[in-house]
C-alpha cells in the first residue's frame, strides 16, 4: 500500500535519508519507534508531499507521489501531526469545514456511528461547542481521532496518537486502532501497542 | 483664481523650525539629526524637481505622456510595495503591478469620464494628481495586505499544511489568512471614512478651498476621491493576495521558502 524505493533526503546539508526502502502492505500496522531527530515524521512528511525527496520514489497505493497526483494521495491519507493543527475556531466549525472539502464530501455526520465513535473516545457532545484552543491536550487528541475514524481514509499516519491520553482510554484506542482494515504507520514511544496486538515494529536507532 | 503664490524667502522661514526641533533631538539623544535633516531635505529636492516637471507635463499635456507617466508611477509603488513587505521582488513584480493597474486605471478614467465628465480623460491635469492619491492610498494598503498574508501564513504554517491533508484545496486552506490581510488592509481607510469631516479634514478638500473652490464643489471632489481610493484598495488588495496565492506557492502547494523567510 505504502511503498518508499531507494528515498534520498538531504535537509540543510544533513543526510536525513540516503536509499531509504520501506514497503507497508495494505492492513498492515507498521510501528516505527526511535529516538527524536531521526526523520520519524519526515518519514509521514514526505508521503504527504510537505517536504520534498531530493531522489528516489514513494509510491501510495497504485499512485506514486509526485506534483500532479499530490491531492489523490492526500485524500488517501489521514494524518494526525503531533500537535493536531487544527484551525483556531468553533470546534463544531471546524468539523464543518472539513467535511465540505471536497475529497470528504461522501462522509456523514452526526448520525449513530458518529456518536459511537464519540462514545467510545469519551467525548461529550459539548466539546463540539467548545472553541479549539480551550481543548486540553487530550481532548484535542481525541478530537483528531475521532476526525480519523469519521473520514475513514484507507490510509492512516499517527505521530503519537495517545501521548496525552490516560492508560484505560489508550487501551481502548490502541485496540480499536490495531483492530481496523486499514493500513496504519504509528510512530510512538508507547509500550501499550506491542503488548495489545500485532504490529511489524521497526526500530531506528 | 488660485491660491496665494508663497514668496521663495517666506518658505525658507518654515525651515527655521528645525533649529530648535534639532536642538532637542540632540539633547534628547534621539540620535535622528541626520535623519531629520536627510528626509526634509529629500522632500524639498522631491517636490521642487515635481513642481518643475508637472510644469511642462500641464504644458504640452500629451495623452501618451501622461499615460506612460502613469505607468511608472505605477511601477515604482510596486517596488516600493513588495520592498516595504521584504517579499520578492523578482517573482511578485509583475502580478503587483498588475494588481495595482487595473484598479487604478479603471477607478481614474471611470471617475474621468463619468463622474468628473472632462472632455479629455487623459488631461494630466486630473489624471496625474488623482492618480497620485489613489497610487499613495493603494500602496500603503496592499503593504499592509501582503505582510499580514505572509506573516500569518509564516506564524501557522503547520495549520495549513494540516489543513490540507484533511482535504482542502489551496485556496480553501489560505482562505483564513486571505480574510485576515483584507480585513487588516481595509481596516484604516474604512475608519478615515468613519470619521472625516469630524476629526479631520482632508488634504485635497484643503487645498481645493485654498485654491478657490466653494466648499461644496471642494467637498464633492473629496467624496469622489474618498470612494475611488476605497475601491481601488479593495480590488487592488485581493488582486495582489490572488496573484501571489497563484505564484508564492509550488506545485505540492506549499509556500515558496523566500517568500515566508
Amino acid at each position: 500500500m505504502i511503498r518508499y524505493q531507494d528515498v534520498h533526503l538531504d535537509f540543510a546539508g544533513k543526510k536525513i535519508f540516503s536509499g531509504f526502502n520501506l514497503e507497508v502492505p495494505e492492513n498492515e500496522k507498521l510501528l516505527i519507534s526511535g529516538p527524536s531527530g531521526c526523520g520519524k515524521t519526515t518519514l509521514l512528511k514526505i508521503l504527504l508531499g510537505f517536504e520534498k525527496i531530493t531522489a528516489g520514489r514513494i509510491f501510495c497505493g497504485k499512485v506514486e507521489v509526485t506534483a500532479r497526483n499530490i491531492r489523490a494521495v492526500r485524500s488517501e491519507i489521514f494524518y494526525l501531526s503531533q500537535d493536531i493543527d487544527f484551525r483556531n475556531d468553533r470546534v463544531a466549525a471546524v468539523l464543518d469545514e472539513i467535511l465540505s472539502f471536497e475529497p470528504n464530501r461522501g462522509v456523514t455526520s452526526g448520525d449513530a456511528h458518529q456518536r459511537n465513535l464519540m462514545q467510545l473516545l469519551e467525548l461529550e457532545n459539548d466539546i463540539l461547542e467548545k472553541n479549539m484552543p480551550q481543548l486540553s491536550g487530550g481532548e484535542r487528541q481525541r478530537l483528531g481521532l475521532l476526525v480519523c475514524f469519521i473520514l475513514n481514509r484507507p490510509v492512516w499516519l499517527l505521530d503519537e496518537p495517545t501521548s496525552s491520553l490516560d492508560e484505560r482510554l489508550r487501551k481502548k484506542v490502541v485496540r480499536y486502532i490495531l483492530e481496523t482494515g486499514k493500513t496504519v504507520v504509528v510512530i510512538s514511544h508507547d509500550d501499550i501497542w506491542r503488548k495489545n496486538g500485532a504490529l511489524r515494529i521497526e526500530r531506528w536507532s | 483664481m488660485g491660491a496665494r503664490d508663497i514668496d521663495i524667502f517666506a518658505l525658507a522661514y518654515l525651515f527655521l523650525g528645525l533649529i530648535p526641533v534639532l536642538w532637542l533631538a540632540a539633547r534628547f539623544r534621539l540620535a535622528m539629526n541626520r535623519t531629520i535633516l536627510w528626509s526634509s531635505l529629500r522632500m524639498t529636492v522631491q517636490l521642487s524637481l515635481v513642481g518643475l516637471y508637472l510644469k511642462y507635463l500641464f504644458k504640452f499635456n500629451l495623452a501618451w505622456v501622461n499615460v506612460l507617466y502613469i505607468l511608472v508611477m505605477i511601477a515604482v509603488a510596486s517596488y516600493s510595495v513588495l520592498k516595504s513587505s521584504r517579499l520578492d521582488l523578482s517573482r511578485l513584480f509583475g502580478p503587483v503591478f498588475v494588481s495595482i493597474l487595473l484598479p487604478v486605471g479603471t477607478v481614474l478614467l471611470f471617475i474621468n469620464a463619468c463622474v468628473v465628465r472632462i472632455e479629455n480623460i487623459l488631461d494630466a491635469t486630473y489624471m496625474i494628481p488623482v492618480c497620485g492619491m489613489l497610487l499613495g492610498n493603494s500602496m500603503r494598503n496592499n503593504i499592509i495586505g501582503l505582510s499580514n498574508f505572509y506573516a500569518g501564513l509564516k506564524e501557522n504554517e503547520k495549520t495549513y499544511l494540516y489543513t490540507l491533508a484533511l482535504g482542502a484545496s489551496r485556496l480553501q486552506a489560505l482562505a483564513p489568512f486571505f480574510r485576515a490581510a483584507v480585513i487588516a488592509s481595509i481596516n484604516p481607510i474604512l475608519a478615515s471614512m468613519a470619521t472625516i469631516g469630524i476629526v479631520s479634514l482632508p488634504g485635497m478638500m484643503t487645498g481645493q478651498i485654498l485654491g478657490g473652490s466653494i466648499p461644496m464643489v471642494a467637498i464633492k471632489y473629496q467624496i469622489v476621491i474618498m470612494l475611488g481610493i476605497f475601491y481601488t484598495q479593495f480590488f487592488s488588495v485581493c488582486l495582489s493576495l490572488l496573484f501571489s496565492i497563484r505564484i508564492g506557492f509550488d506545485e505540492y502547494d506549499i509556500p515558496r521558502k523566500e517568500l515566508l523567510y
